[in-house]
């Protein structure tokens, strides 16, 4: 569109409207659910969130929506399946040698990227040593710091080696960031404007901050793709994704708030799930009354987390512990009081010399978490009843993050990643120089002992044993403390067969490579 | 007249370097910068060498004089620059973004006249009347209800009573798809328009009781002429000024103000950039739009001010 066309309007939106308004509004109206229109080869299903892909290059994307509209086009090693374990993807099988210092990946054959070049062990080294590079800021490259080399093993193989035996490099392959590009375009440059990868679907467009189109790739190896295009639109409210799915405009909503998801009609499918993202309220051990632990265990047995789970999200979630969801999932949610006990939280105050209660201050951002006042505001009432004062301070986003990567807070309801595997979430907070020690507000030695145990034990028996005993170490200390992990919804068009939301954010979207359109 | 149009061109363009140092300077007083906007708490996940590259990718930590030189002299070569989260060009962005605001709020003004003088008009000829009453409603409900609650309804009520939410489908230009275009324009200016027909009604209201009495008013209805021309003529044309002042008004405000009913009505106009580019710490983006926003304002103000010496043949005199 020129600016030319501007000239034009002026004559014609005198008419235009009064048109519109005479004409009777059944005249432009879509039948609800209406049938997706056909692109070259199978339907069309467009997705719709508040957000916007704001980036196409996998190395450097941050925001979810880019990992799940990147995700439907590049391929990992390694990925999660539904129950969050660890499945092939373009490694069909790995194993480790070497006392678990060299780890080996088979690769699977007769794989071509978008471009038509053929997927070999060349491209996996030089993507993973283009996400190594600084240069490309890849914020996943943290998880192959373990990682010394990586050389290719014929055309189809290729061997990791180790510094030391390391468990979680595998579950940080299954990142976006760490996708698998074609050599060619990487030399290129080109992957920030054309994205090329081996997954189901091929990059088609993008209109950034308001669509990103893809169509179904013929070459896919996982099979044919059944959906023919996916355009992911951006609706900036939720109110307004609802509306849209109930005018059959839009076939899958992501929305996050179960009050939008629960008004929806019947005939409007939710699927849900939950999210691997879990809220905490993090304490700093380093300063004030925080620093002393009796006050910090009154603080876990004072809050009511089920009462902060009904009132910022409606109970539409689950009461977690440190690790929410898998294999490692923590049981019970806390060592020291999985319930509310005040009269222990009583006895914590005047063990630590504050009978009467203490006083401090916990920043929330509603901005970078609309629920984080609600959680707070029970929270207060909660802790008030033994005599704690806690004192909110509401901050914009980049305020909050800026003093949160910074250490400088007392206290700060988080919304935090999560991951099947504890070393992979917890590693950067409380591992030997963790990148996030700072925020952390937390170190000892015990803990750094049990990451660093869990991630090269080998068996499953044995990880279960640490990971449990890491989990007992964290609440027991409460070293922050861990309050709920919320429900994801997709308001699902009946159009739409066998889609469903995976518990990744990342891959939120996966199922569309199997999913079918009547 | 040519003299002062050079005139005010030329503070035109002292207030739009006046914006752009304002906006410059705001911008970097904010807390943050494009890398932790971008990667949010994600940040500290960087090694010291990548945060060294991001930040020189970024610009961050350049001096702001450097920085201002440097946008301020693509801007007057045309080059808005390139926006820091997407890496494509602001210009086609904005060229993207601008005719979407720029119809929304030509296609509101056009319904916002339509309410404001129709009712402003015929209810100063019958104060209290039926038609007096009703536009008061309707300038009570378009002042007094938010924007953002009149079109979330609209949404609401179309899609769950008529599964109808034409806005909702990727965006079609007004010569590429003009049916779905105009579906798609019409009810988020129905929003606008009626704030904007509330003030216009008003003013139009107040201007006409005002030369409802007076002598020329007289004269003509003394001449015999029809009802309509002394309405439309004479009365109409004496009350023009304000209404004309008003409607300047409110195009210069809407030109900037269509941000949330961009948003509920899914347009991919210069507000919704706007939102967007701020949460990202895009300065180029934010920069530009802003000053897209201001030279609006200035340039309707100005044309206002120079309808005024075809509305109203005193000006001319003075």
């Amino acid at each position: 569109m020129k600016i030319a066309r501007t000239a034009a309007l002026l004559t014609v939106a005198g008419l235009a409207p009064l048109a519109a308004m005479a004409t009777p509004l059944t005249a432009g109206i879509e039948p609800a659910q209406a049938a997706p229109t056909m692109a070259a080869s199978g339907a069309t299903v467009v997705v719709a969130d508040t957000s916007s892909v704001q980036k196409l290059d996998p190395d450097v994307v941050t925001n979810f929506l880019d990992f799940q509209a990147l995700g439907l086009i590049y391929d990992q090693l390694v990925q999660y399946n539904s129950k969050l374990q660890l499945v092939p993807d373009l490694a069909t099988s790995w194993s480790y040698s070497n006392g678990g210092k060299v780890l080996t990946f088979q690769l699977r054959h007769g794989v071509h990227f978008d471009d038509g070049s053929l997927f070999t062990s060349a491209d996996v080294v030089a993507s993973l040593q283009r996400a190594v590079n600084p240069k490309t800021g890849d914020a996943s490259a943290s998880f192959l710091a373990n990682v010394k080399t990586i050389v290719a093993a014929g055309p189809y193989a290729v061997k990791f080696l180790l510094s030391r035996p390391d468990t979680s490099v595998l579950n940080g392959l299954t990142s976006v960031n760490l996708s698998i590009m074609p050599t060619k375009a990487i030399a290129a440059g080109t992957l920030a404007k054309q994205p090329d990868g081996t997954g189901p679907f091929e990059f088609v467009s993008w209109s950034p901050g308001n669509s990103f189109v893809m169509q179904a790739n013929p070459h896919y190896w996982g099979g044919k793709v059944k959906i023919g295009e996916v355009k992911v639109e951006t609706i900036p409210s939720e109110q307004s994704i609802a509306s849209a799915v109930e005018a059959g405009t839009v076939q899958v909503g992501l929305l996050t708030q179960p009050q939008v998801a629960d008004h929806l009609p019947k005939s409007v499918r939710v699927d849900k799930v939950l999210d691997l993202t879990y809220r905490a309220l993090m304490l700093q051990d380093r300063k004030g009354p925080l620093a002393n632990l009796d006050n910090r265990l009154a603080i876990a047995c004072a809050v009511d987390r089920q009462q902060v789970l009904e009132d910022s999200v409606f109970g539409q979630g689950q009461v977690v512990g440190p690790v929410p969801l898998g294999p490692f999932a923590s049981k019970p949610v806390s060592a020291v009081c999985p319930a509310p006990n005040l009269a222990s939280a009583k006895r914590y105050l005047k063990k630590a010399g504050d009978p009467n209660g203490f006083s401090f201050t916990a920043m929330t951002s509603t901005a970078l978490d609309p629920t984080s006042s609600a959680q707070a505001t029970v929270a207060q009432a909660n802790l008030a009843k033994v005599g704690i004062k806690m004192h909110i301070q509401n901050l914009a986003g980049d305020a909050y993050i800026q003093d949160w990567l910074k250490g400088k807070f007392q206290a700060a309801f988080a919304w935090n990643g999560a991951d099947p595997n504890p070393y992979t979430m917890y590693g950067r907070y409380f591992g030997t120089g963790a990148n996030l020690g700072v925020p952390a507000g937390y170190g000892s030695a015990q803990l750094e002992k049990l990451l660093l145990q869990g991630d090269t034990a080998t068996s499953a028996g044995a990880q279960r044993a640490t990971w449990a005993q890491f989990s007992r170490a964290l609440t027991s200390q409460a070293v922050w403390i861990w309050l709920f992990t919320a429900y994801d919804y997709a308001a699902v068009s009946p159009t739409v067969h066998g889609f469903s939301l995976q518990p990744t954010n990342s891959t939120s979207l996966y199922s569309l490579r199997t999913a079918t359109v009547s | 007249m040519l003299a002062s149009v050079a005139r005010r061109l030329l503070s035109m363009l002292v207030t739009l370097l006046g914006v752009s140092v304002i906006i410059f300077l705001v911008l970097r007083l904010l807390p943050g910068n494009a890398v932790t906007a971008q990667m949010g708490v994600s940040a500290g996940l960087l090694s010291h060498a990548q945060r060294v590259a991001l930040d020189h990718y970024y610009g961050v930590g350049e001096p702001f004089f450097r920085q201002y030189v440097s946008w301020l002299g693509s801007m007057l070569t045309g080059n808005l620059g390139v926006s820091l989260s997407s890496r494509t060009s602001v210009a086609s962005l904005v060229g993207a973004a601008l005719p979407v605001t720029l119809e929304l709020a030509i296609a509101s003004m056009v319904i916002g006249e339509l309410i404001g003088v129709l009712f402003g008009v015929f209810g100063s000829l019958r104060p209290r009347g039926v038609v007096d009453n009703a536009g008061q409603g309707v300038a009570l409900v378009g002042l007094g209800v938010p924007s953002f609650v009149i079109g979330t309804g609209l949404v609401t009520f179309l899609a769950s009573s008529f599964h109808y939410f034409p806005s909702s489908r990727a965006f079609a230009g007004l010569f590429f798809n003009p049916w779905l275009n105009l579906q798609q324009i019409f009810f988020p200016a129905l929003t606008l328009g009626l704030g904007v027909g509330a003030a216009i009604m008003r003013t139009t209201r107040a201007a006409m009781l005002e030369v409802v009495s007076t002598g020329f008013a007289r004269t003509a209805r003394g001449k015999g002429l029809s009802k309509f021309v002394v309405t439309w003529k004479h009365l109409f044309l004496g009350a023009l000024v304000p209404v004309v002042t008003m409607s300047g008004i409110q195009l210069g405000y809407l030109l900037g103000g269509t941000v949330v009913v961009e948003q509920i009505f899914v347009l991919p106009g210069l507000g919704r950039l706007l939102v967007n580019s701020i949460s990202n710490r895009d300065f180029p983006v934010v920069q530009s739009v802003t000053l897209i926003f201001a030279a609006g304002f200035i340039v309707v103000n100005m044309l206002t001010d120079m309808l005024y010496t075809l509305i109203d043949p005193r000006t001319r005199a003075r």
